[in-house]
């Protein structure tokens, strides 16, 4: 009976654990007591890291590694915005959502790989600075959950059964969810350029 | 010649009051700066979609056409409020753009993007033969799909490199750079 409320509802039960944890590292003050400690390693990742080294010193290469950062999300961008306008019913709809679902994800994983994997490099040149900022923990939490939302919850959920079968409101909330994510991932990572 | 014209035509516009204003005012200058790079998700984006399907690297089942056809309105949206929010920071800070290196080429390439994307839209549109189908889209639209991707690049990064001053008219002595540059205070000066 426990077995199987619990495979029933395994993604619910999963964001629920997670938004529990998140309650608990801040009410049991957790979060106060790990921030100063993650100080250390920012300076260290700034100062004594190779790509911080690299960042701090060649202004021309972390200019353009931020350029492809926003390349990626760029690209990030279209994939989301082409699948969730989709799910809203604004574009393609004489085209399957069940396709584009499927034929963008590929593309949005790679542009989310590169999206962090130049991301670490740009807060590692000014991470000294950005370990201050309240904003970019901001971007930082948004970003955890806009992943952990798109590839465990979004997309298996939209390629579980076909869309005739799902509530077009629960298409639409998903959409909403999706866009409203990615967009304050893209303008808290504005804001930070801007502190 | 064209560079003292252009100085004087930077200097004309930052002594409007409306310039002034918006550079003063700093989150009027953040939110344009803002809103030019969010509308790259939207109008990059969508072209970037749009030349990757020409490449079959996305939704190779579905017609590039359509591809092409439904994301062409969203693409024009975003480039139409880059373009005025661009406009808009030239406007903020003239001369100090008008004598940026990075300015000049990004607009070169802008130059040569939109030449592409005329070519490229008369290929689309001229494309003989039932390729629409295809995985990837014949020879011609997928070079013009790479000079596109190349292009674009090209422009995000040197918009990027606009807010450095490794080439500023006071970084430099290059006679060529700052030529290029139109620093014509700099080069008289020499």
């Amino acid at each position: 009976m426990l077995g199987s409320i619990l495979s029933q509802y395994a993604r619910t039960l999963s964001v629920f654990a997670a938004f529990l944890l998140i309650v608990l590292v801040e009410v049991l003050g957790i979060r106060e007591a790990i921030y100063p400690s993650l100080e250390a390693v920012f300076n260290w990742m700034n100062q004594s890291s190779w790509l911080g080294i690299i960042g701090t010193t060649y202004g021309s290469v972390y200019a353009t590694v931020e350029a492809v950062h926003l390349l990626s999300m760029a690209v990030l961008g279209g994939t989301v915005l082409a699948t969730d306008l989709r799910l809203l019913g604004i574009l393609f709809k004489d085209i399957p959502s069940e396709t584009l679902v499927t034929g963008t994800h590929k593309c949005f994983k790679w542009a989310l790989l590169m999206a962090i994997l130049t991301g670490i490099f740009c807060a590692a040149g000014v991470a000294n600075k950005v370990y201050f900022m309240e904003v970019f923990w901001i971007k930082m939490l948004v970003l955890l959950v806009g992943s952990c939302f798109m590839l465990f919850i979004k997309q298996p959920f939209l390629t579980s059964r076909p869309h005739v079968e799902i509530d077009p409101w629960m298409m639409r909330l998903l959409a909403i969810a999706s866009i409203l994510t990615w967009f304050t991932v893209a303008a808290t990572g504005r804001w930070i350029g801007f502190s | 010649m064209i560079n003292e014209l252009l100085l004087q035509f930077g200097q004309w516009m930052e002594a409007q009051q409306y310039s002034q204003m918006l550079v003063a005012g700093y989150f009027s200058y953040s939110w344009l700066e803002a809103t030019h790079v969010l509308t790259l998700m939207v109008s990059i984006g969508s072209l970037f979609i749009i030349d990757f399907r020409m490449l079959g690297w996305v939704m190779p089942n579905v017609p590039a056409s359509t591809i092409a056809a439904r994301l062409h309105k969203p693409m024009i949206i975003g480039f139409v409020i880059m373009f005025i929010t661009g406009l808009l920071l030239v406007y903020a800070k003239p001369v100090e753009t008008i004598q940026s290196l990075w300015f000049r080429i990004k607009m070169i390439l802008l130059l040569l993007a939109f030449i592409n994307a005329w070519i490229f839209n008369n290929r689309l549109k001229g494309a003989e033969g039932n390729w629409d189908n295809d995985p990837v889209a014949p020879r011609p639209l997928r070079t013009g799909a790479i000079i596109s991707l190349v292009l674009w690049c090209g422009v995000v990064t040197l918009g990027r490199y606009i807010p450095y001053d490794w080439v500023d008219c006071t970084n430099t002595t290059n006679t060529t750079i700052l030529w290029a540059a139109g620093c014509v205070d700099q080069l008289n000066a020499l």
